[in-house]
C-alpha cells in the first residue's frame, strides 16, 4: 500500500513538473536562426575514416635482428654439492668454452625487396591499383624498364583487360583457387597480338574466360615506346 | 566501360607484380605491390591553365577553356577528379615549374596532373598542355600538346575538347574520347518537329532541316556525312536523307506504304528499317545504304519496328515486336533467322546496342497495365548472360536511349523535368545531366565518332 502511494506521488510529481518547466508554449521547430551544426566523427561511422597523415618523428622499431650477432651466455656449471645417491656416480661435465671462433653464425635471410638502409628512398609503384569485383589478377611487363617509365600505360592495360573479363563465363561451382597465366604482345599501334595461354589453371572455363578477355580488346592504345611489348596477365578465381 | 558484373561490390586484394626500372630505383628485380583499397580510377588533377600573356582577349578564352576541359574530363567516366580545393596554391604553366610532390602527396594525392598555359597573340590563341604522371615525375610526360587556332570562344572550346580527348584516349586504354562527337535529335522549338544537332555537352544547338512537317527518328551515318530520318510526306511516312556535307536533304528512294525507324550498319553499307510496303503490317527490312535491294526479314502478325544493327559484327539485329501482345525486344541474325525474344514482360521498346556489341539498352515499363505503378525507365541488358541493370529511376518517362561511341555514356529522352528533354548519363547510372531546355526535344542519336 505504501509502495502504491509513493508511485502515485511520483507520477503526479512528474506530471506537475511538465507544466512548471514548459518554457513558453511555442515551438521553435524550423525557426532556428542558424546555429552552426556540430558534427562529430565517431568510430562507428559507416565509412572508413582515413587515418591522419601525420608523420612520426620516432625511429620505428622492427623485428630485424640487426647486423650484430648475440653471443650466448655460458650456461651455469652443475655442481655435485647435493646428496650423493649411493651407487650413482655423477661425472663432472666438461665446461664448454665459448669462443668467438666456434659460434655458428645464424644467417639472416634478406627479403627480396629489402632496401639497404638509406639507399631506398620513397616507395614507388604504379599510381593506381587493379581491383575487380569478385576477381583478382595481376600483370607483369616483360621489359622491366617499360613498367617503370610507363606505369600509366600498364595501368590502362590492366583496366582494359579487367573490363573485358566476364566472370559469368567461369564455372560458378569453382571453390578452390585457380590461376591462369596468359601472355600477349601489344604492337606499336596498341593492337594485342600473339595471345597465348602459358599456364592452364586446370579449369577450362577460367582459361577460356581469360583468353576471351584479351580477344575482346581491339586496341589498348598506342605504345608510348617501342614496337612491341610483351605482357603477362594472371587471372585468379575465386578471389583470394 | 560498364559491366553488369559490377553490380556486385567488393574490394579485394590484388597482387600486382611489376618489373620496375633498374636505373630509376635503388633495387632491382620484381617488386610485389599489394593493393587492396579498391582505387579503380586514376586520380586526375586538372589545374586551371595559366595565362601566357596579358592580352585582354586571353582571360575570357582561358575561362571557357578551363571550364570545358574540366567538364570533359569529369564527364569521361574514367577518372576520379581531384577537387580544386585540394590543389597547391602554385599551379604550373610548364613542366619546369612543376613540383610533383606537392601534387602527388596528401592532400592532393593525384596520380596524374593536366596543366598548361593559354595565350593570345595576333588574333590567334595558343595553348600548350601537358599530362604528367606525378607519382613518377622522372618518367617522360604522358602527353604534351600544342594548339593554335583563331582566337574565338568556339575555338577555345574546340581546343579544350581535343586536349581532353587526347588525355582520355591515352589513359582510357586507347578508346577515343567523345568530346568532339555530335548528337542529333528532334525538336519542335521552331514550331515544327525538325532535326537538330548539338555538341555532346549540349552546346552549339543548330536546326538542320526546315521541312515544316513532322520529322522523326534521326540516325546519323557512321562516317557522319548523312542523317537518315523519317518524315511525313503528302501521303505517307518516308525515309529522308540529310547531307551534313551539303547542308540539305538529298534524294532517297520512296517505298510503298509507310516506312519508319532507319538504322545504319556500323560499316555504313546497309540500312535496316520498318516498312509496311509488302504486307500492310510493319516488318523489318534491310537494304543497301542507297536504298537499293530492299528485302524483308520478318513476317509476323504483330508488327515489327525499331531495328538496330549490332555494331560490333553487323550480324545481328535487335528490334521491337508486338507478335505476342505488348511490345517486346527481340534479336535475330541479320538474315532474319534465329529470332529470340529477350524481354518477357511489360512494355519494352527502343533497343540500342552498345558499341562493343555486348550490351543492349532499351526503354521498359516493367509492369505494364492499368493502375500499375512505375513508368518507362532505361535498362541495360548483357546479351550473353541476360542480366539486366536499371539505369534510371523514378524520373518520368524515359525513352530512346542511344550509346556514345566510347560505350561509356547513354543519351536518352526524359520527362523528368516536366516536358520531353534530352538527358545524358554515364552507363553506370551516374553523372545524369540535362542537355536541352528549350521546346520539346526527343529521340536523340549519338554519332559514331
Amino acid at each position: 500500500m505504501l509502495s502504491l502511494c509513493f508511485h502515485a506521488l511520483l507520477g503526479l510529481s512528474i506530471f506537475a513538473l511538465g507544466f512548471v518547466l514548459e518554457p513558453s508554449g511555442r515551438s521553435d521547430w524550423g525557426n532556428n536562426p542558424g546555429d552552426a551544426v556540430v558534427a562529430q566523427l565517431v568510430s562507428g561511422a559507416p565509412i572508413p575514416i582515413p587515418k591522419p597523415d601525420v608523420p612520426t618523428e620516432n625511429i620505428v622499431a622492427n623485428e630485424s635482428k640487426g647486423v650484430t650477432q648475440t653471443v650466448p651466455q655460458p650456461r651455469p656449471v652443475e655442481t655435485t654439492d647435493g646428496i650423493t645417491i649411493p651407487g650413482h656416480v655423477i661425472k663432472p661435465k666438461a665446461e664448454k668454452v665459448v669462443t668467438a671462433t666456434n659460434i655458428k653464425p645464424h644467417p639472416i635471410p634478406t627479403p627480396e625487396t629489402a632496401v639497404p638502409y638509406g639507399e631506398g628512398g620513397a616507395a614507388r609503384g604504379p599510381y593506381s591499383s587493379f581491383s575487380a569485383p569478385n576477381t583478382s589478377g595481376g600483370v607483369s611487363a616483360e621489359n622491366s624498364n617499360f613498367g617503370g617509365k610507363y606505369a600509366w600505360y600498364v595501368d590502362a592495360v590492366k583496366r582494359t583487360v579487367k573490363d573485358n573479363w566476364l566472370m559469368y563465363e567461369i564455372d560458378p561451382h569453382i571453390v578452390a583457387p585457380h590461376r591462369a597465366y596468359v601472355d600477349f604482345d601489344i604492337l606499336r599501334d596498341g593492337t594485342p597480338d600473339n595471345i597465348r595461354l602459358v599456364q592452364s589453371s586446370g579449369v577450362p572455363t577460367l582459361d577460356q574466360s581469360a583468353l576471351r578477355a584479351l580477344h575482346r580488346v581491339d586496341k589498348f592504345g598506342a605504345l608510348p615506346e617501342g614496337n612491341r611489348q610483351t605482357f603477362e596477365f594472371w587471372f585468379d578465381y575465386p578471389p583470394k | 566501360m560498364f559491366k553488369v558484373k559490377r553490380t556486385i561490390s567488393a574490394s579485394l586484394v590484388v597482387v600486382v607484380v611489376l618489373s620496375l626500372a633498374p636505373a630509376a630505383f635503388a633495387f632491382q628485380g620484381k617488386i610485389t605491390v599489394e593493393l587492396n583499397m579498391g582505387q579503380e580510377r586514376p586520380r586526375l588533377a586538372a589545374a586551371d591553365f595559366r595565362l601566357a600573356n596579358v592580352d585582354p582577349q586571353a582571360s575570357p578564352l582561358n575561362t571557357v577553356f578551363n571550364e570545358t576541359l574540366w567538364f570533359d574530363l569529369d564527364n569521361a567516366g574514367i577518372f576520379e577528379m581531384v577537387g580544386k580545393s585540394f590543389y597547391p596554391l602554385q599551379t604550373p604553366s610548364s613542366p619546369v615549374e612543376l613540383k610533383a610532390p606537392a601534387w602527388s602527396n596528401q592532400p592532393t594525392n593525384a596520380g596524374l596532373l593536366a596543366f598548361g598555359n593559354l595565350g593570345v597573340s595576333a588574333g590567334k590563341v595558343d595553348v600548350q598542355g601537358w599530362l604528367i604522371d606525378v607519382k613518377n615525375p622522372t618518367s617522360p610526360p604522358v602527353l604534351g600538346k600544342q594548339y593554335r587556332e583563331d582566337a574565338t570562344v568556339d575555338n577555345a572550346r574546340l581546343i579544350a575538347h581535343r586536349f581532353a580527348d587526347e588525355i582520355i584516349a591515352r589513359i582510357g586504354g586507347g578508346i577515343p574520347g567523345i568530346a568532339e562527337s555530335k548528337l542529333f535529335f528532334i525538336s519542335n522549338r521552331t514550331g515544327a518537329k525538325e532535326v537538330w544537332s548539338m555538341d555532346y555537352d549540349g552546346a552549339n544547338q543548330q536546326e538542320l532541316t526546315h521541312l515544316r512537317s513532322i520529322a522523326l527518328s534521326p540516325q546519323v551515318s557512321p562516317d557522319r556525312s548523312r542523317v537518315a530520318f523519317t518524315a511525313l510526306t503528302k501521303d505517307s511516312w518516308q525515309i529522308m536523307m540529310y547531307s551534313l556535307d551539303l547542308g540539305r536533304t538529298v534524294s532517297f528512294p520512296r517505298f510503298g506504304g509507310d516506312t519508319f525507324s532507319t538504322a545504319w550498319s556500323s560499316d555504313g553499307t546497309k540500312i535496316a528499317f520498318a516498312s509496311t510496303m509488302n504486307t500492310g503490317i510493319s516488318e523489318i527490312h534491310i537494304a543497301d545504304a542507297s536504298g537499293a535491294g530492299a528485302r524483308r526479314l520478318t513476317a509476323s502478325r504483330g508488327g515489327d519496328v525499331s531495328p538496330v544493327f549490332n555494331p560490333k559484327t553487323n550480324g545481328q539485329i535487335a528490334f521491337v515486336s508486338g507478335r505476342t501482345g505488348l511490345p517486346q525486344i527481340y534479336i535475330m541474325d541479320a538474315d532474319g533467322s534465329n529470332v529470340q525474344r529477350i524481354t518477357d514482360q511489360g512494355y519494352a521498346v527502343s533497343p540500342a546496342w552498345s558499341p562493343n556489341g555486348l550490351l543492349l539498352a532499351f526503354s521498359w515499363i516493367r509492369s505494364y497495365g492499368p493502375g500499375v505503378l512505375g513508368g518507362a525507365d532505361i535498362y541495360v541488358m548483357d546479351i550473353a548472360s541476360r542480366q539486366i541493370v536499371q539505369l534510371t529511376h523514378d524520373g518520368g518517362r524515359n525513352d530512346f536511349p542511344s550509346w556514345s561511341p566510347d560505350g561509356r555514356h547513354i543519351v536518352f529522352e526524359s520527362t523528368r523535368a516536366g516536358n520531353q528533354q534530352i538527358w545524358s548519363v554515364l552507363a553506370d547510372g551516374t553523372h545524369l545531366q540535362q542537355l536541352t531546355r528549350s521546346g520539346r526535344n526527343t529521340q536523340p542519336n549519338w554519332s559514331y565518332q
